[in-house]
């Protein structure tokens, strides 16, 4: 063994990494050369010199400003959140209302206009609303509406379906645009 | 309690804290920060700063123990993170501190050749302190200084050092002999100035 090849196998020699062949070829080798016996000897002293450094502890209120860290992001994550939904407060309300404005539209549409066959009320006549003028409702069109709202309004006499679902339409529209 | 501690090994501390026990994450913060500390003190060589590094490394613990998966060692595990973190930290106190240590040219040859006037009586007195290693550790390449912090400074294995480093065991063993060879260069270094 030269001295080049003993550098490339002086870290397995130290960490005893060597087959039983190998070691006692660096063996002889350092026994023979000052140099290498030398650089062993100092890398040793180095590397015990390393393991031995002195440690250094974390100040004692390493725990808690890490704590206080921790708290805080789960603050900030709170807080984002609630931030999020003031941005977002008002166009949730904006749509929940277009959405409010639509369902009753639909409910509406649903309920007059399509149980009456298509020639028996002519959908302007909904908004024309002449009191004299009596609409028989089908049968299905009465199981549509809610008691109260016929209590309510229809007082004594058969239920005028469009008349109610009308005036309930107007409300919401009044509603929104408050 | 602790005695209740000493029977968790750390990956069942983990377990515990993933199932939502936070006196878990508690108790791996104690058997942690500070073998952390040792570690990235010697790699960035600035106390405020590590600490800095080893909160952050613990606070990633608290916000993704869920990543971890029992497949890995947990010291592994939390060792990586320490790493990377320290090393981008170690790049951002480069790019401000600016400060060389001058005539320490690096040739990146593979093996140092013997040289001829190589004087054996300047190594056998060989008592260097713990400041010229530092500042040798400080010179080291930063592929050489983490596995010669890992292997002499936190007794890892090659294997543990390998996982941490997502490099292969030869590649370990290979830089930790050709680190070790950079460092005993450096300090002669140091020394003849
Ligand atoms: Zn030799």
């Amino acid at each position: 063994m030269d001295c080049y090849s003993f550098d490339r196998i002086i870290s397995d020699y130290i960490d005893a990494n060597l087959n039983v062949k190998l070691r006692q070829e660096a063996n002889e080798h350092i026994e023979a050369c000052p140099r290498c016996r030398e650089k062993l000897a100092d890398l040793k002293s180095i590397l015990s010199k390393l393991s031995s450094m002195p440690t250094c502890k974390t100040r004692s209120d390493f725990e808690s400003r890490l704590m206080d860290r921790i708290n805080q992001t789960k603050e900030q994550k709170e807080s984002r959140f609630i931030r999020m939904f003031q941005d977002y407060s008002r166009p949730i309300s904006v749509v929940a209302a277009v959405m409010l404005l639509v369902a009753t539209s639909i409910f509406v549409y649903t309920s007059v206009v399509i149980p009456n066959s298509p020639d028996s009320i002519p959908s302007a006549e909904i908004r024309s609303m002449e009191p004299n003028k009596s609409i028989t409702p089908p049968a299905t069109a009465i199981a549509n509406v809610k008691p109260t709202l016929v209590n309510a309004n229809n007082v004594g006499s058969l239920p005028d379906t469009n008349k109610v679902e009308t005036q309930n339409y107007n409300n919401q529209i009044m509603m929104v645009n408050e | 309690m602790d005695r209740e501690k000493i029977k968790y090994t750390d990956e069942e501390l983990v377990k515990r804290f993933q199932e939502g026990d936070e006196r878990a994450y508690i108790e791996l913060v104690k058997r942690y920060k500070d073998r952390l500390l040792n570690f990235v003190y010697r790699y960035l060589n600035s106390f405020e700063q590590s600490e800095d590094v080893v909160q952050d490394t613990l606070m990633k613990l608290y916000t993704s123990a869920h990543m971890y998966r029992e497949i890995a060692k947990f010291s592994t595990w939390i060792f990586t993170i320490a790493a990377n973190l320290a090393k981008s930290e170690l790049r951002r106190l480069k790019r401000r501190r600016v400060i060389s240590i001058h005539s320490m040219g690096f040739d990146d040859k593979e093996y140092e050749i013997p040289s001829e006037d190589y004087d054996p009586a300047k190594e056998t007195t060989s008592n260097y302190g713990e400041k010229q290693i530092q500042q040798a550790i400080d010179t080291l390449p930063d592929q050489f200084k983490t596995v010669i912090i890992l292997r002499e400074v936190q007794q890892l294995s090659y294997e543990e050092i390998s996982q941490i480093l997502g490099i292969s065991i030869g590649t370990v063993k290979s830089r930790i002999n050709r680190g070790r060879l950079r460092l005993q260069k450096l300090l002669k270094e140091l020394k003849e100035q």
